[in-house]
């Protein structure tokens, strides 16, 4: 897909989403709503970028969101960070334990980078909960519940005032979506296609596996992170709950949902299953249920998500040709 | 000679070693299982531990919820395992198979399966509520050497898990259809040249895996219990046990999860349950580090 028409699916977008405050501007409901499609747009793309776009099969984002949010919350709580630097720290915190995970992989192939990333998702729970994650002050098993809102010159940020809280997350987010569509499209972009498609012939020419695979670790967990710190200022609160698998599934519905690979996909599809799953809540317990059966049913049927509709549908129309991968 | 207290803790250490083993030989069981489907048919499979779950549940249904008493375990064993294996072998052949011919299924795969684990835990919970299960079990009664005390029920599940896994070799070396196997994991297309029905041989790989943890999965949730959740953290256990032994390797397998089997046992007992998972994570990573191929592995 071509830089043109990248920038114009994730500025159609963001810009529905920009104009719907006018109308629903006073129902805290909605407004809720669509923040978080804000926030899982970013994360559902940062992790496509490295499962889809790098191939590398990395299982870890959610811990990253959770690495990310933890960090600037405690800094933010116990050692009195303003929220704007902590959201940084965090960023940072998670890029470094993005690395350091990454690192292992680096030698490792397809199921075994899917068992060391879930295996940091699925250690993560029991660490916070327990005695190490409570010195460090994670709040054990009740979570954190006091996390101060964003503040920026003195202008409070939080669920009171929802519209210019949007607006702050909105520009955050699409921050994080155009630095991505700029990075993919740079040669760094390049060189994570080449590693994907073959490895070998790619270091041949002289591309660094380690430098890039770190890069590629380093820049999805620094921006999950950002993210993960903007979710618990903007909320207040954040657990352990979060590490169920739930969030996990739902993250990968929207990148399926896309298109695994397709990039502005992941945006696409995080604003429809957000939408979809908050349609979906009278269902009650049999929403999970639900949801399981669709990433089935999803992988089955609709393999390329609703970037793949959309590019046959572009080639059908005959004026401008979209190739099958990005 | 040894004071009170040390003779105490000798016990105790005793009583976590007899844990260990029979926790170990039904890790080897899944261990064997997971080796073999990854081997043969490469595709990675993420509902493997609400597959044991499954075993579990089925058990738990015949024996509690029906009240069935005619022959007690013997029948449950002859009921379930053919209906896993069908599950198996259906799940194979309507979920995994059509995505073979895409360029990264195995990456589909694993999204599938994914799915599968969220879709299955869910229903577990559902139909069967979240308070946990229990099954009777198998026999009853202890047996005494001096002060040593072992149940019968460990060594049930110890001697059983072995059976399960030596019946599986010698099915693997002394039957047709295991050299099928075998031919099948050592290379697709030549053993597709030579006649051999590869689509059947893979499906029949995965419903033997399944039937392997759902078998695992009955024999431990008497020790434990059936948690509809505890899915994933299953799976991980069982892969870390295949990946510390050795991709592929059955031997390497059984040491690792006898290893993996005592050490968290220790590790509960000295540090307290909750830490297992994390040290069993360090040991993953460890060995990935130091030793990729695993501990009996083949070399890159």
């Amino acid at each position: 897909m071509q830089l043109k028409q990248m920038a114009a699916i994730i500025g159609i977008s963001y810009g529905i989403l920009a104009v719907l405050p006018i109308f629903f501007g006073d129902v805290p409901y909605i407004m809720n709503i669509l923040i978080m499609c804000l926030i899982w747009a970013v994360v559902a793309s940062s992790w496509d970028v490295i499962m889809g776009f790098a191939g590398i099969f990395s299982f870890g984002q959610v811990a990253f969101f959770v690495m990310g949010a933890y960090c600037s919350a405690i800094l933010s709580i116990h050692h009195h960070v303003s929220p704007v630097f902590s959201i940084v720290l965090g960023g940072f915190f998670s890029a470094g334990m993005g690395v350091l995970v990454g690192l292992p992989c680096l030698k490792l192939a397809g199921p075994y980078i899917a068992l060391v990333t879930f295996g940091v998702h699925m250690a993560l729970q029991p660490l916070l909960k327990g005695e190490i994650g409570i010195a460090l002050g994670s709040g054990g098993a009740a979570g954190l519940l006091t996390i101060p809102p964003i503040t920026i010159l003195g202008y409070t940020f939080g669920t009171d005032n929802m519209v210019p809280t949007f607006y702050l997350i909105l520009l955050i987010s699409l921050a994080c979506a155009l630095t991505i569509m700029v990075m993919i499209k740079s040669h760094w972009g390049l060189a994570f296609l080449a590693l994907k498609d073959s490895q070998p012939f790619a270091m041949s020419l002289g591309i660094s596996a380690f430098k890039y695979k770190l890069m590629v670790f380093a820049l999805t967990s620094f921006l999950t992170g950002i993210i993960g710190g903007v979710y618990g200022h903007f909320y207040g609160v954040l657990s352990v709950r979060m590490l169920d698998l739930d969030l996990f599934s739902i993250l990968m519905i929207m990148i399926l949902v896309g298109g695994l690979g397709h990039f502005p996909g992941a945006i696409i599809g995080s604003f429809i299953v957000v939408t979809a799953s908050e349609l979906m809540s009278p269902l009650g317990v049999y929403r999970a249920v639900t949801m399981g059966a669709l990433v089935v049913v999803l992988v089955l049927a609709l393999p390329d998500g609703v970037m793949g509709i959309f590019s046959k549908w572009i080639n059908r129309s005959g004026k401008i040709k979209v190739s099958a991968k990005i | 000679m040894f004071s009170e207290d040390t003779i105490l803790m000798l016990y105790e250490i005793t009583d976590v070693i007899i844990a260990g083993l029979s926790n170990g030989s039904v890790y080897a069981l899944m261990a064997v299982g997971m080796t073999l489907v990854y081997g043969v048919t490469k595709a990675f499979n993420f509902a493997y531990g609400d597959f044991f779950n499954m075993g579990g549940y089925f058990a738990w249904i015949l024996i509690v919820g029906l009240g069935l008493e005619f022959g007690g375990y013997i029948t449950v064993f002859l009921i379930v395992v053919p209906l896993l294996f069908a599950v198996g072998y259906g799940l194979e052949t309507f979920m995994v198979a059509p995505l073979r011919n895409r360029a990264d299924w195995e990456n589909r795969v694993m999204m599938l399966t994914l799915g599968l684990a969220l879709f299955l835990s869910n229903l577990y919970m559902v139909v069967f509520g979240t308070k946990l299960k229990s099954l009777p079990p198998i026999i009853d009664g202890i047996l005494e050497l001096g002060q040593i005390v072992f149940s019968y029920q460990d060594i049930m599940i110890f001697v059983m898990s072995l059976g399960g896994i030596l019946l599986f070799g010698w099915m693997l070396n002394n039957t047709r259809t295991g050299l099928a196997v075998r031919a099948v994991a050592q290379n697709p297309a030549g053993a597709k040249i030579v006649g051999i029905n590869i689509k059947r041989i893979f499906a029949s790989t995965f419903a033997i895996s399944t039937v392997m943890v759902g078998f695992g999965g009955i024999l431990l949730s008497q020790k434990l219990f059936i948690n509809p959740t505890s899915g994933g953290a299953i799976m991980v256990k069982a892969w870390v046990v295949t990946a510390f032994g050795g991709m592929g390797s059955i031997r390497g397998g059984l040491y690792a999860a006898f290893i993996i089997g005592m050490m968290e046992a220790f590790v509960g007992w000295i540090f307290g349950m909750s830490y297992t998972i994390i040290a069993l994570f360090v040991l993953l990573l460890a060995t990935l580090v130091i030793r990729p191929q695993g501990l009996m592995g083949k070399g890159a």
